[in-house]
């Protein structure tokens, strides 16, 4: 067994865990993150990407709100290339308390949430597609942030102050000496091989797996599971994020982000943060929702529905998740449970990932007798110097200067071969649907008709003529002796139809008729023997299909 | 007013207004596109079974509800010797017939079973031996050679995968299919990449280019080539868009506009006008306003789900796009798929289609016929799924013949 030894060990690679190492790492202390799934597997890369104002927590939670109006600023200045600077409205449509503007007003004042009425009139000029109903409405900084490229860009920020960022690296076991967990067990998901990590301090950023964490240290962290359940739509109905203005609620939200709008969410508690699905009574729900906000709403094509899990912490009894804060907790274990040598990190938001880091950080830097300030509220993140927001025509005018027309491999997207090509081999993508969540291949209308093929060729392709090197970013210590382009894309084909069952109908049914022209009728994936489609031995099993990571989601 | 109107231009639809227009009628066919011609391979797939005959025949006794149950051997025969013809004359030979099937490598290195075949694609036939050399473009993004070697070799195929180098001078801005069908036109170019096979070829006596061997004189394309390497030369379907589907369409509308018919695509079917069991006339979206067309009979090859002939919503609506017929179907939307997308089992919701008699015309629920003067053809027809069950293309063909053989028959009567 292979012995590690770092200051400190971050699990999970989700927002807070990167935030984390990245601040560890800029503090000077020497730190590792292991996640058991891809970057971004867990709920980071399953929710709408809402960059809250704050707007909406001003009166069900007020600290959540103030945090994320701290935070809001914070992001947009040190990583505005992931936030695509939309604005965002609360309006009063029919369904909704007329009472309640003035209250929101209030709250926002009180909370530090930026906010001005706006005429309807002017709110249906800026977007008319709106219900023209709408009473009241109100202008916040909402915004839309990609989840996926900030997560990549943060590891990314943390390997150059020399942080070691791990994923398909699956916690096992955690070790304890007595009243002190002093490291973890963790399995390499790729080579199966088990490593021990022995760490000064260790921080379970798991998220709603944070509960698993903690059990197997031996302390009880209550974790309450709550699915939301979102579903794309195939257009931007809508550039601004349009909340409604009334008491949080499921389907009250459509955020534009890239080429599609989202609408989410729902709240479900589920008993296991692994196995959750969309169910169709979700579907019409949202949809029914999304009627009030946008009229026409529900004839246009959804895309793809899916469901990420809040890691929401329960300390109380409460009625409903709803009813959770949607603040940060850092349990220190050492003063609640008697347990040294770890700190635990639950609730929060997306958007105030940078903040928990920092105070969670500050307590282990406090332990491990460290000094130096917090500095990632300053140094903005690299590849965000020029301080410009992302746009929606960002990928067509970087393929209008290349002139790279012949080179897209997704044209959904706009994503070249070189993208994924990069994404294959330094990011060390080890299938399909990591290439998806660094590039965003295979996201748009056709859900993967096309790309799929060409990207597993190139996967293929590259592994087989120049296989891996050393080094921790890579996949295979070899090329494999057969091909697994088609087993990648079997996978991913798999994996994509999961989010589409749910929402099929019209025309995304023409697309999967087409979809299975391409692949059954026309390239015959069934026709090829199962070894090539399905890897029975472990050395060449894809990782995706372990069963730490191979998440269930059907339920239709 | 016009004899009959073909809705549809897929290959049912194209085979229908071919024998109509040879029968006198001067078919109009009002389509919205071409079907789902551009995106099949080109080949006639009939049944997957390795003994083709047999299996027609057991088909053909044991599932009396079968379209081929329904046209027959005979009858299937003499459809698919009018198309056979149609192509010799078009100087696009196909190959095979309905004794057996001939297995194919795709562009994933799968081996696939079809009956018949263009000659271009013949001497990818797995039976011929020999050491394979898969060969494309990187500049192509819908065809990886290496790709379909590794998969081929896995299979115990010898093969390999070779890119070749796009001719000096020949840069485009963009490379689909249809830009290197226009290459392969040009002399000089096949004649580099033809010289490139010569060199690259080494032991291998059979070399698999993707199917864009030119659009006019494929056939021209593939010998050029062939004595300029010294190899035999065959084409594997792309992804969509489909060169060989290209071809098709356009060998049968030169045949079937030579014969009287007419062409009007673009021309969207959206509804219909009946008295009784008599459906009366047409009307197609145009751009200003509807335009209505009148006729005696009709052909509905409007298509299955990927076609564009059939539509569903989110309440669970299933119905037909050209006349509004709604169709049986999978109760509630969570019945019409299965778990996972690739199963051996096919998607209910892809069997939805217009219920017909023995002689493809609708009927209702009841077996009443709906309207006397229409008949059924393609994937249009309920109870198939063609793409699963491997048999679109055969089925096109033979039940196009069929039917606008039978309302032919209706229409002298």
């Amino acid at each position: 067994m292979q012995h590690i030894t770092t200051d400190v060990l971050v699990i999970g690679g989700g927002a807070t865990g990167l935030g984390a190492v990245r601040d560890l790492a800029m503090r000077g202390i020497r730190a590792m993150l292991v996640e058991k799934g891809d970057l971004t597997h867990g709920t980071t890369g399953r929710y709408h990407g809402l960059l809250h104002s704050g707007g909406r927590y001003v009166i069900s939670d007020p600290q959540s709100a103030r945090e994320c109006a701290h935070e809001n600023v914070v992001l947009r200045r040190i990583m505005p290339s992931y936030i695509e600077d939309t604005g965002g409205l609360f309006v009063t449509t029919p369904w909704d308390d007329a009472d309640y503007g003035e209250q929101f007003v209030a709250a926002c004042q009180e909370t530090g949430v930026a906010v001005e009425e706006l005429a309807v009139d002017a709110a249906l000029r800026r977007e008319p597609a709106l219900n023209p109903k709408i009473s009241r409405a109100f202008e916040v900084a909402d915004a839309a942030a990609d989840s996926f490229f900030a997560a990549y860009g943060i590891a990314h920020a943390a390997r150059q102050y020399g942080a070691t960022v791990l994923n398909y690296h699956y916690v096992v076991d955690m070790v304890r000496k007595g009243e002190r967990v002093v490291a973890a067990i963790v399995e390499d998901l790729r080579s199966g091989e088990i490593k021990r990590i022995e760490a000064g301090y260790i921080l379970n950023a798991a998220g709603a797996w944070a509960g698993k964490i903690a059990a197997l240290a031996g302390v009880s962290v209550t974790v309450r599971p709550g699915k939301g359940t979102m579903i794309a739509m195939n257009h931007r109905m809508v550039n601004t994020v349009i909340n409604r203005c009334k008491y949080p609620h499921d389907g009250d939200i459509v955020v534009p982000i890239h080429t599609v709008a989202v609408i989410g969410t729902t709240d479900v508690h589920v008993a296991d943060p692994d196995v959750f699905g969309v169910t169709a009574d979700e579907v019409t729900f949202l949809l029914e929702e999304g009627e009030k906000l946008i009229p026409g709403f529900r004839r246009y094509r959804a895309l793809r529905a899916w469901a990420g899990v809040r890691p929401l912490y329960k300390d109380r009894e409460v009625s409903s998740d709803r009813a959770i804060s949607r603040a940060f907790k850092l349990l220190r274990h050492d003063e609640r449970d008697g347990v040294g040598g770890m700190l635990s990190i639950v609730g929060g938001k997306w958007t105030t990932y940078r903040l928990m880091a920092e105070q969670a950080v500050d307590v282990i830097a406090q332990e491990l007798g460290v000094t130096r300030p917090c500095r990632t509220h300053e140094e903005v993140i690299p590849g965000n110097e020029e301080g410009k927001h992302f746009w929606l025509g960002h990928n067509l005018s970087c393929v209008e200067t290349e002139g790279s027309y012949g080179e897209l491999i997704c044209e959904c997207e706009l994503i070249t071969r070189e993208q994924v090509i990069d994404a294959i081999v330094a990011g060390g993508a080890a299938n399909i649907d990591d290439i998806r969540r660094s590039t965003r291949l295979g996201m748009g209308p056709c859900q993967g008709g096309f790309c799929a093929y060409r990207a597993a060729a190139l996967w293929d392709e590259i592994r087989h003529t120049q296989p891996a090197g050393s080094g921790a970013r890579t996949i295979l210590d070899q090329a494999p002796a057969v091909p697994v382009g088609v087993a990648l894309l079997h996978h991913f084909l798999q994996a994509r139809w999961k989010g589409l069952r749910p929402i099929m109908w019209g025309e995304q049914v023409r697309q999967a008729s087409l979809d299975h022209l391409i692949y059954h009728d026309l390239l015959g994936i069934d026709l090829l023997p199962a070894e090539l489609t399905h890897r029975p031995d472990r050395a060449s099993r894809l990782v995706t299909e372990h069963p730490a990571i191979a998440t269930e989601e059907h339920a239709v | 007013m016009r004899d009959v109107i073909v809705i549809g231009a897929g290959l049912s639809g194209l085979m229908s207004a071919l024998v109509l227009a040879e029968a006198g009628y001067r078919p109009l066919v009002l389509a919205r596109g071409y079907g789902r011609t551009h995106w099949l391979g080109g080949t006639i797939d009939v049944l997957p079974q390795a003994d083709l005959r047999q299996g027609l025949i057991r088909v053909i006794e044991e599932q009396a509800q079968h379209p081929y149950a329904r046209i027959g051997l005979s009858d299937m025969e003499a459809a698919l010797k009018r198309f056979r013809s149609l192509m010799v004359a078009a100087r696009y030979p196909y190959v095979g017939g309905l004794e057996r099937n001939v297995w194919l490598p795709t562009a994933l290195g799968a081996l696939r079973p079809t009956a018949l075949l263009p000659a271009t694609m013949a001497a990818g036939d797995m039976r011929l031996g020999g050491e394979l050399l898969i060969a494309g473009f990187h500049e192509l993004r819908d065809f990886f050679p290496r790709l379909i070697a590794a998969n081929l070799q896995a299979q115990g195929v010898d093969a390999r995968g070779l890119y070749l180098t796009l001719p000096h001078g020949r840069r485009r801005r963009e490379y689909t299919p249809r830009t290197f069908a226009e290459l392969f036109e040009q002399r000089d170019f096949r004649e580099d990449v033809g010289r490139q096979l010569g060199y690259a070829r080494g032991m291998a006596t059979r070399i698999g280019l993707p199917a864009v061997l030119g659009l006019e004189a494929p056939l021209q394309v593939v010998q050029d080539l062939q004595q300029l390497s010294g190899a035999q030369v065959f084409e594997i379907p792309t992804l969509p868009p489909s060169i060989p589907g290209m071809r098709l369409v356009s060998i049968f509308e030169r045949a079937i506009t030579a014969a009287g018919g007419r062409m009007q695509i673009g021309s969207a079917v959206v509804r219909a006008e009946h008295g009784g069991d008599r459906l009366d006339a047409l009307y197609s979206e145009a751009a200003a306003r509807e335009q209505r067309h009148e006729a005696r009979g009709f052909v509905l090859a409007t298509g299955g789900i990927a076609g564009g002939g059939i539509q569903t919503d989110y309440q669970g609506g299933v119905w037909d796009t050209a006349l509004g017929l709604r169709l049986q179907s999978p109760a509630g939307r969570a019945e019409w798929f299965q778990s996972g997308f690739l199963q051996e089992l096919g998607h209910p919701i892809f069997e939805a289609g217009i219920t017909t008699n023995a002689r493809f015309q609708p009927i209702n629920c009841m077996g009443e016929v709906i309207f006397a003067n229409v008949v059924v053809a393609g994937s249009a027809l309920a109870g198939r799924d063609g793409q699963q069950q491997r048999n679109s293309s055969g089925l096109a063909l033979c039940s196009g013949w069929y039917a606008a053989h039978g309302l032919s028959g209706m229409l002298a009567a």
